[in-house]
């Protein structure tokens, strides 16, 4: 036997690995007991046991796929661990905490989700580029630095947002008074005169929770897949005004603003 | 940040990774990692380069390598076996050395050949995020994705496990194609991040 040499670190084995808990800040376990995890692929780091990973295409996981993984534009990205142990997963050292979701529903950023159960539905959000899970069960998810909640009515900053629970409903704010007029937009485009990078945030009201990453480093983006192409989805391809990219909102003090301003 | 405390002896570490020092502190560089002459041939051929220093003297010295991080670990005897690009430092009464590693070397990318650290003291190794250190025994195999491995030591046998089927031909892998299997009784370092290694989007 190696022992831990005195005051080394903590050696894990299958007894005393924590349950669908965190091992430390950056890693998380997940028990598996013949049961099935849906998670990001490549995140596993290590596992006991036996298990299978299979990706979602896989025909025996046709009928799950049906119940709880609702966006089959983004399977690929996505594959079922089966079998029975305790696997570990992490995300480039980024910060993993684990939620608990009871008959709710989580609108979360795609880089940031990691790993869902089965119980969860995982669909698309209207939103691009984010993915709502409903239901009840356990999800991880990574960010940058720990995350915070908070109540709405708040703005946010959008390098910052991680995701919202229970339906306030996110928008843009502008700060106008800020950006308005030829001075503004000069100042927001060259930087001179104090563009504070802060006239744009992310506004939320109503009831519900918004979770905030401490850090505004944004994680790679994971593909959400497209949308199918129909008027009337955002991001849908299909007429969404001159060179408007939903999702994308042209941030302001970007030539096209000044055109507008000019009637150019 | 390692900090070592001297009293006239001697530590190697990787060279450059010295970020502070107090007291009297001597620097000298060790051609072929102070493994002599058929160890530096060895390193050469095999590409397992390592360029480390040796330090002497008396105080405190700080060690740091682009702030990933560090974790101690104590050898009484047994061997450690680490990439050398995981290597930061090890005390001077350590023999390090090559060999190699077969198929699993090639999955990570960092070529066919690892470092190992014998003999007793302390060798510190480097990681992305903290290492989590995982016990193998008889009964608890344990199998390690190849990005996220960094160091193993004890008696362990190691086996490459390749899941490629014609689904990642298809693009429908399971995204974990590769894999290595320890065996036997000893620990495993790995870190909560994955390299970039060939297997990473299979």
């Amino acid at each position: 036997m190696y022992g831990a040499p005195g005051g080394g670190p903590t050696v894990y084995d299958p007894m005393t690995l924590p349950v669908d808990d965190n091992v430390n800040k950056y890693t998380f376990c997940v028990e598996l007991k013949g049961s099935q995890w849906f998670l990001q692929k490549g995140k596993m780091i290590a596992y006991y046991g036996s298990m299978e990973f299979n990706g979602i295409g896989h025909g025996r996981l046709d009928r799950l796929v049906r119940t709880s993984f609702h966006s089959p534009l983004h399977a690929s990205e996505w594959v079922v661990a089966e079998g029975s142990g305790k696997m570990l997963l992490a995300d480039r050292a980024f910060d993993v905490n684990s939620y608990d979701l009871e008959d709710g529903n989580l609108t979360i950023r795609s880089g940031n989700l990691l790993a869902f159960q089965p119980s969860l539905a995982l669909k698309q959000s209207i939103v691009p580029g984010f993915l709502t899970l409903i239901g009840t069960g356990k999800f991880v998810a990574a960010s940058n630095g720990p995350v915070v909640f908070m109540e709405p009515p708040i703005r946010v900053d959008p390098q910052a947002l991680v995701g919202w629970a229970d339906c306030p409903s996110p928008c843009h704010h502008y700060d106008h008074s800020y950006m308005t007029g030829l001075m503004g937009g000069l100042r927001a485009m060259t930087g001179l005169g104090g563009a504070s990078g802060e006239e744009h945030q992310f506004e939320f009201v109503g009831a519900g929770t918004v979770l905030l990453q401490s850090s505004e480093t944004l994680m790679a983006e994971q593909a959400t897949g497209a949308v199918p192409n129909e008027p009337g989805v955002p991001g849908g391809g299909a007429h969404t005004g001159p060179s408007q990219q939903a999702g994308a909102p042209r941030l302001p003090g970007q030539l096209g603003d000044l055109q507008r301003r000019f009637g150019l | 940040m390692l900090a070592v405390d001297m009293t006239g002896d001697a530590v190697k570490a990787k060279n450059g990774s010295m970020v502070a020092y107090d007291g009297q502190m001597a620097f000298k560089k060790l051609s072929g990692g102070g493994e002599g002459l058929r160890g530096m041939v060895t390193r050469r051929l095999t590409g397992e380069q390592m360029t480390v220093m040796e330090v002497k003297g008396h105080g405190t010295c700080w060690f740091a390598d682009r702030a990933s991080e560090i974790n101690l670990v104590g050898l009484q005897g047994e061997k450690l076996y680490v990439e050398s690009s995981n290597l930061l430092a090890t005390d001077a009464g350590l023999r390090t050395g090559t060999t190699f590693t077969g198929l699993r070397g090639a999955s990570q990318g960092n070529g066919l050949f690892t470092t190992t650290v014998e003999g007793h003291g302390q060798a510190a190794i480097m990681s992305d995020g903290p290492a989590v250190v995982l016990r193998v025994s008889a009964q608890y195999p344990l199998t390690v994705d190849p990005g996220a491995y960094i160091a193993h030591q004890g008696n362990l046998r190691q086996s490459f496990q390749s899941g490629v089927t014609f689904r990642t031909l298809l693009g429908e892998g399971g995204g974990e194609a590769f894999q290595i299997r320890f065996e036997g009784d000893g620990l495993v370092y790995v870190q909560p991040s994955e390299r970039n290694t060939i297997a990473g989007d299979v």
